[in-house]
């Protein structure tokens, strides 16, 4: 029968039934491992992280190294799935009231920390109460200043009151922030909660089974998990701070995961047989955003001609193909209250225009800040300026570390902040156009969040309507038109490309894929092989 | 009663990490505080709020004046107590008691290689008869001392561990991690041993004391061994306690490309996060090391040369 086929087929066809071959012997397998679940996978996945943890305590991190740790050791009341809807996690169920300020939670019974305490109202109250605690500095205070008081009705039920009916509650609560700590461990362990293997204890499908700082975090599956336990048993995160050695321990099989590809080495990693490359858009977006405080960018026209006069198509193309694709509003197409807009259109001409109406027809000089800490952040304001260039706006780039860079953006006011252009990688970590807007373009008197102090009034009116609005409808009409002010009337920024995260893996793993929050989490990993 | 000139160099060699240290604490404290990064707002992250940012920083004592900061710091340090680590709030000094082990691993590693690889080397560059090897040998230890360590360690890695997969890529725990470490490390310095020890021992070997020595009826080997590489030594170990430093920085590289968790790796994420109080105990920890291994050396100068041990 092979003899046949065309002599060029030959090879396709042999190497197509090597894998129906391969395929049925993985089937076989899985069928004569018989009861044992684990039979035929490998006891631990090694994941190359970019950098260690910083800490796992969730009420106290904003990186993702951390919460993608933090995610398989505690959960929340609520959490989200792969396709960033809220579901139902430590609650079991749960019910707003009328007034639109009143939430129940009713909790799952049987759930226990890894010490061995029981998840009860108390905990959780406890929980919240440590957050919102303006004593103790906790990083995540402001991302719950909506809540008034937490009571513990009795021990299965939570009830959580906000100052205001707050649209964006569910997202806020299923945040990995808000994830539930064990309140004998955080009390026991004070400050170094979540510094050491021994000070953290979550209800997550994996416990922290040891952590050498910078060398390895181990976390063994938890055989008290309340819901499906995880396949593998060990994970261990490996991090590897160097983008090219990461790469490198991957081809080498040192690792079996790795995450934040380098983005000229995605090509050549999707070539090879024994690796594969996963992608996904998700909440990031790379932006270049406007001082408005400064002088021409108060004009919005200014601010339109910029964004007609980028060649976007080209420098997806030419800088970040392997990582990006064009974005079609202020927000990424998974969050929660997305409107497509559509793409801005290179138009070098209407540009020129709208200079020239707003009193610039030779342009100007500007300058535009960058950091490297971005991919390709420096090449990216290099193209911009080479566009920028074209209708006669002369921009000169500013590079900076990110330490540096973070200071323009720490509550400064107008008059202490120089910078005009600068680069600004966008994600609201609830995935929902409220974090997606709300701190970012509403008017403020210094630039805690709103970095460039955008300013438009009937913006404020919008988003803020929006946060009180909590029927789905009215609040996608109210998003709607809030994206149309930002985007494209009086734009706050250049949107360049939203950003696909990528993980690669060995073929040999299953069940690890990118996720919309930018973090890698391995609840599901299995590695075939022994 | 004077003590023997050994002991009396030890001694002194002592005294001087006194004045170093002092000198070193106030001028890393003057650096961390000029450059430009406020560690509260890097620690507080980006979403944080203004009033978390000012909270923080009255919590890490960065609101009270300099002088008030630095007098803190030292007579926290001299109980030996470097502070909170902003990022991790771990106590530094266990940080750098944990990450320590692994870095003087690999210096040491690194200097045995580059002494063994670079002595063997200049040795057999200065008494080879050929020239032709000679040039060879030569050219390869030029190449090797300017080889920069980065780029050393990624090649070391794709032939050794992604090409012929002898040894592990990546990490730490067995001796079979340190070996890539250590040649990324100790190349470049074992170039300029093998420089050095050829003109020393080009140097030696006309030498009139080793004349005598044949002349007395020395066997060859003896007289090579014994008077010509002794004294041929004394370059090169002075070479390696100058080296001691850069060794130390390169560190700083290699532990970031082969993930070895290292007080160098430290140091470099710590600086870039802002985190002065592991920046501060590092390089306080990092500059005694230096300054022992430098009093180490000269007194191993001093055993090896006479005119030194008099």
């Amino acid at each position: 029968m092979h003899a046949c086929a065309p002599h060029r087929l030959r090879h396709l066809t042999a190497r197509l039934l090597a894998i129906a071959l391969m395929t049925a012997a993985g089937a076989c397998g899985g069928d004569s491992a018989g009861t044992s679940a684990t039979s035929g996978l490998r006891d631990r996945l090694v994941f190359a992280a970019a950098a260690d943890a910083t800490t796992l305590d969730p009420h106290n991190t904003t990186d993702t190294e951390s919460d993608q740790v933090i995610m398989m050791v505690y959960e929340g009341l609520l959490g989200f799935d792969d396709a960033m809807k809220i579901v139902p996690k430590l609650a079991e169920r749960y019910a707003v009231a009328a007034d639109g300020v009143t939430w129940t939670f009713h909790l799952r019974s049987g759930v226990r920390f890894h010490d061995g305490a029981p998840l009860d109202a108390a905990a959780v109250k406890a929980n919240f109460d440590r957050v919102l605690d303006p004593v103790a500095n906790h990083k995540r205070l402001s991302l719950f200043s909506m809540i008034e008081r937490v009571e513990a009705v009795d021990p299965a039920t939570v009830r959580i009151v906000t100052k205001y009916p707050f649209g964006a509650f569910e997202p806020t609560i299923a945040h990995v922030s808000a994830a539930i700590v064990s309140p004998t461990v955080a009390a026991a362990k004070g400050k170094a909660f979540g510094s050491a293997a021994d000070a953290v204890s979550g209800t997550g499908p994996y416990r922290v089974a040891s952590w050498k700082k910078d060398q390895e975090i181990v976390l063994a599956r938890f055989d008290g998990y309340w819901a499906a336990k995880g396949a593998t048993r060990e994970i261990v995160y490996r991090p590897i701070p160097e983008a090219a050695a990461r790469v490198l321990a991957l081809e080498s099989g040192d690792v079996d995961v790795i995450s934040r590809i380098p983005a000229t080495d995605i090509p050549r990693l999707e070539q090879r047989a024994d690796i594969a490359v996963h992608k996904l858009p998700g909440v990031g977006a790379q932006q270049f955003r406007f001082n408005l405080a400064k002088k021409p960018f108060h004009d919005a026209r200014v601010r339109q001609a910029i964004s007609y006069a980028i060649n976007r198509p080209a420098i997806v193309q030419n800088l970040v193909a392997s990582f990006a694709r064009p974005s079609t509003s202020a927000l990424t197409s998974i969050m929660r209250g997305y409107t497509n807009l559509g793409e801005i259109p290179y138009d070098p001409d209407k540009a020129r225009a709208l200079l020239k109406a707003a009193g610039f027809p030779a342009g100007f000089k500007t300058r535009i800040a960058t950091t490297p800490r971005y991919p390709m952040g420096v090449e990216l304001a290099e193209a911009v300026a080479a566009d920028l260039k074209k209708v006669g706006i002369d921009a000169a780039i500013e590079v900076y570390d990110w330490a540096t860079m973070v200071q323009f953006w720490a509550g400064l006011p107008p008059e202490k902040n120089t910078q005009e252009i600068f680069i600004m990688g966008a994600g609201a970590s609830t995935a929902d156009a409220d974090w997606g807007l709300r701190p970012i373009f509403r008017t403020a008197p210094t630039n805690e969040n709103n970095y460039g102090y955008y300013s438009n009034a009937e913006f404020d009116r919008v988003i803020e309507a929006a946060m009180r609005e909590t029927d789905a409808a009215k609040r996608q009409a109210l998003y709607t038109r809030a994206q149309q002010i930002v985007y494209l009337e009086d734009p706050g920024a250049v949107w360049l490309f939203d950003t696909l995260y990528s993980v690669a893996t060995r073929t040999a793993v299953d069940g690890v894929r990118p996720q919309a929050l930018g973090v890698v989490t391995f609840e599901r990993a299995s590695v075939r092989g022994s | 009663m004077t003590p023997p000139p050994l002991a009396r160099l030890a001694l002194s060699a002592l005294r001087r990490l006194v004045p170093v240290l002092a000198a070193i604490s106030v001028l890393v404290f003057s650096i961390v505080h000029v450059i430009p990064g406020d560690p509260a707002v890097i620690a507080a992250g980006l979403e944080a709020s203004p009033a978390t940012v000012e909270s923080i920083r009255r919590d890490l004592g960065l609101d009270q004046p300099l002088p008030v900061q630095y007098a803190r710091f030292v007579t926290r340090a001299l109980r030996g107590d470097f502070g909170t680590s902003v990022r991790t709030r771990a106590p530094v000094g266990q940080e750098i008691l944990d990450r320590l082990p692994h870095t003087a691993t690999l210096a040491a590693g690194g200097v045995l290689l580059a002494l063994v690889i670079g002595m063997t080397v200049g040795t057999a560059s200065a008494l080879s008869s050929h020239v032709v090897v000679d040039r060879l040998l030569t050219a390869a230890s030029l190449v090797a001392a300017s080889t920069p360590s980065y780029w050393l360690a990624l090649m070391l890695m794709l032939l050794f561990s992604v090409t012929l997969g002898w040894l592990p890529a990546i990490g730490a725990g067995t001796p079979a991690h340190y070996v890539l470490p250590c040649l990324a490390l100790g190349l470049q310095s074992a170039g300029a041993v093998a420089r050095m020890a050829r003109a020393a021992i080009r140097d030696v070997l006309t030498q009139e004391f080793l004349r005598s020595a044949r002349a007395k009826g020395v066997p060859e080997w003896r007289v090579l061994l014994a008077h010509g590489l002794r004294n041929a030594l004394l370059p090169v170990v002075s070479l390696v306690g100058l080296r001691i430093g850069g060794l130390l920085a390169g560190t700083v590289l290699v532990e970031s490309v082969f993930a070895v968790p290292g007080v160098g790796r430290m140091m470099a994420d710590a600086v870039v996060a802002r985190d002065f109080p592991v920046v501060q105990g590092g390089v306080l920890v990092v500059a005694a090391m230096v300054v022992v291994v430098n009093g180490v050396t000269d007194l191993v100068a001093a055993a090896l040369d006479p005119r030194v041990r008099a």
